[in-house]
């Protein structure tokens, strides 16, 4: 193993494979995961403003990490657009929040007279005195967002572009403003936002309640979600993934299932989506309709574009684009909201503008996004000083 | 070649695909009327004929990318005519396109991994996790793939280049790799040497010519192609379509002798020898 990847060999394939080849590139990655994981969670222990407000921030990028993954998935990997992605979020969060709420109701039922209840009111109380009530609602959140999002994956067996636009546009629709606000939201006959109280997050003997704990949750749920996608992408569903998006007709006619394999990307987007929707609920302790709406599914579709469209990174940096610049911009206006009042009834105006305009810069300027600027740079110091 | 070993294929091995008067029109085209014929087990069987002629669409009526109006398609004692493209690749029919068709954005290693995908057993959890058995049944491919496909066809310079800046006739040859890859049973071959220059003609007839005869491979061939010095040269057994019927078939000296064939090509004799487009 060298240290500069101008003279790299490999002996064997499996190193060929491996996602880090260099022991270079391995220690970046150790001295990220130091960062992420000791020294930015502690930062409030010699700085106790800015460390707080630091992990605020990185809570909300690792949710619009986890919510874009699916879309860059879909969209980036698989060639299929998608428009209604906050849905599958939704689902997600609504999934867990319901087995959350209504999970130790259910564990009591043990003398009810039908058979199947009994059964699941055993089963429910079994995990929670195991303390797994909430890792079971994560798994049911992502396997119902993933279910969810193959229902409105089932037109791309059949239609492509623009008319599989209008059903995931549809599918945003139906799902939140119809389906969660009308029914969802009725269950239990409350008002519409759902609440559950922070002691319920509880993983074993953690319960997830305090500012680091939730950072550590969403940094090994992002962990988890960038691992599988790299891990799907080096084998067979990813290239599958890849061939459908770069040439179907090639890629049916080389034994690829098409609609089998779109059919899985949904699923594993809506599941990722899942995911995202299960810490949306972990870190607000509350949901409803509106924080699922159709602009979200836009966001992320943005983040994507301007991080990259088919690379990982360009998830993570699109993701750090758009909510530093949403936090720069919030920096920027509270102060000024002094002389101008008017700018904090604006700011949602502002948002929207900003977000189209960076989105069709992006696209004018940088059409390949951040990922693909990054690696230009990484390749000139890589050759450094002869990088010509 | 050994021109009496090659007649005996033809005369004695078992029939690999049968091809029942398929027809299919497009619209108010008739692209092919009741066209009918038999390919045998390690045989190279051309299909010639001029330009829109019908060639194509049979290739593609018996990849799955078409599904012929009438008439079927058997192959290895199987009726596969209603079967999707996928299943066909998976019983082991492979093909290159006319068009050339691979992955652009991939590099010449992941397309080739890529014909693969019928033989990789991986689903999506132990993909998610990549150990074990995916990481094993990865470097299995990859083994198949250096040792097998990229040093016949030799393309080790070019592995990890990005197949959309390849020059044309390196990405035909990428084609052929990935078609390889899957293993197949017959090939289907549509022009592999359009485009070629002179040098790369005879590279990709003596591979076609490899994975015919090497006892590794065995790959019956069906090779439609323009260029009738090859054609003749290794072919068993040419079949002759014009305006989409059937109008010759027999052995390239049998072919090239038969008087409509010389018709179809506009009576020019030439043409039968020297069509390079
Ligand atoms: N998808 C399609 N829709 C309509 N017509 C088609 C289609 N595919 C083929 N055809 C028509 O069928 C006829 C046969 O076409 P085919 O592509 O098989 O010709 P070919 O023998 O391969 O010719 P070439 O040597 O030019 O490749 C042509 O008239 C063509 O226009
Ligand atoms: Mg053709």
């Amino acid at each position: 193993m060298s240290w500069l990847p101008c003279g790299l060999y490999h002996e064997h394939y499996r190193e060929d494979h491996a996602w880090w080849q260099t022991t270079f590139v391995k220690g970046k990655m150790l001295l990220l995961a130091i960062f992420a994981i000791v020294i930015l969670p502690y930062l409030d222990l010699v700085a106790p403003d800015l460390g707080p407000y630091l992990l605020n921030i990185a809570v909300i990028l690792l949710y619009t990490i986890l919510a874009a993954s699916g879309v860059q998935l879909l969209i980036g990997y698989c060639g299929q657009v998608t428009l209604g992605h906050a849905a599958y979020v939704a689902i997600g969060a609504y999934t867990c929040c319901l087995v959350l709420m209504h999970g130790p109701a259910l564990a009591a039922m043990t003398n009810d007279p039908n058979p199947i209840v009994r059964t699941l009111a055993a089963l429910f109380s079994l995990l929670m005195k195991a303390g797994l009530l909430y890792p079971a609602g994560i798994i049911l959140a992502g396997l119902a967002a993933g279910l969810w999002c193959v229902i409105f994956g089932l037109p791309s067996a059949k239609v492509k572009g623009f008319y599989l636009i209008m059903t995931t546009i549809a599918g945003q629709w139906i799902t939140v403003e119809f389906f969660i606000t009308q029914y969802v939201s009725q269950i239990g006959g409350r008002q519409q936002a759902f609440t559950v109280l922070p002691e319920h997050f509880t993983i074993g003997p953690f319960t997830i309640d305090s500012d680091r704990k939730i950072y550590y949750l969403g940094l090994a749920l992002v962990g988890l979600v960038v691992a599988v996608t790299a891990n799907l992408l080096r084998s067979k569903p990813g290239r599958a993934w890849i061939a459908i998006r770069d040439n179907d007709i090639a890629a049916e006619a080389m034994g690829v299932n098409i609609v089998a394999y779109k059919l899985l990307a949904f699923f594993v987007a809506g599941a990722m989506g899942g995911l995202a929707g299960v810490y949306w609920l972990n870190f607000n302790y509350i949901i409803s309709p509106e924080h699922f709406q159709w602009f979200w599914s836009l966001w992320w579709v943005g983040v994507i574009l301007i991080g990259g469209v088919g690379s990982i990174q360009g998830t993570i940096f699109g993701s750090m684009f758009m909510v530093l610049v949403m936090e720069g911009l919030k920096a920027l206006i509270v102060p000024l909201s002094g002389a101008f009042p008017e700018l904090l009834d604006k700011f949602l105006f502002i948002k929207e503008a900003l977000f189209g305009l960076a989105i069709a810069l992006f696209l004018i300027y940088e059409p390949n996004g951040l990922a693909y600027r990054w690696w230009q740079l990484k390749n000139y110091f890589n050759l450094w000083p002869f990088s010509y | 070649m050994d021109t009496e070993e090659k007649e005996d294929i033809s005369r004695e091995a078992p029939v690999q695909l049968e091809v029942d008067s398929i027809s299919i029109s497009f619209g108010g085209v008739q692209a092919i009327y009741n066209v009918s014929f038999q390919v045998r087990k390690g045989e190279i069987f051309s299909i010639i004929g001029p330009n829109g002629a019908g060639k194509t669409v049979t290739l593609n009526c018996i990849s799955g990318i078409y599904k012929p109006d009438r008439g079927r398609i058997i192959f290895e004692g199987q009726d596969i005519t209603k079967w999707p493209p996928y299943k066909r690749a998976e019983a082991g029919i492979a093909r290159t396109f006319q068009k050339i068709e691979l992955f652009s954005g991939m590099t010449v290693l992941d397309n080739i991994r890529l014909g693969r995908h019928v033989h990789l057993k991986s689903g999506l959890l132990s993909s998610s996790i990549y150990l074990g058995k995916t990481a094993r049944e990865e470097v299995e491919s990859r083994k198949f793939i250096e040792e097998e496909i990229i040093d016949l066809l030799e393309i080790e310079h070019i592995r990890n280049k990005v197949v959309g800046m390849l020059p044309y006739g390196l990405q035909k040859r990428v084609e052929l790799a990935r078609a390889l890859a899957l293993n197949p049973k017959l090939l289907l071959l549509d022009e592999p040497m359009a485009g070629l220059n002179l040098e790369e003609v005879e590279d990709m007839a003596r591979f076609i010519l490899d994975v015919n005869e090497e006892e590794r491979w065995k790959v019956t061939c069906i090779l439609v192609e323009h260029d009738m010095g090859v054609v003749m040269d290794i072919s068993d057994r040419v079949t002759v379509l014009n305006f989409g019927q059937k109008i010759a078939e027999g052995r390239p000296s049998e072919v090239q002798q038969n008087p409509e064939v010389i018709r179809a090509y506009l009576g020019d004799v030439e043409d039968l020898y020297a069509t390079r487009r």
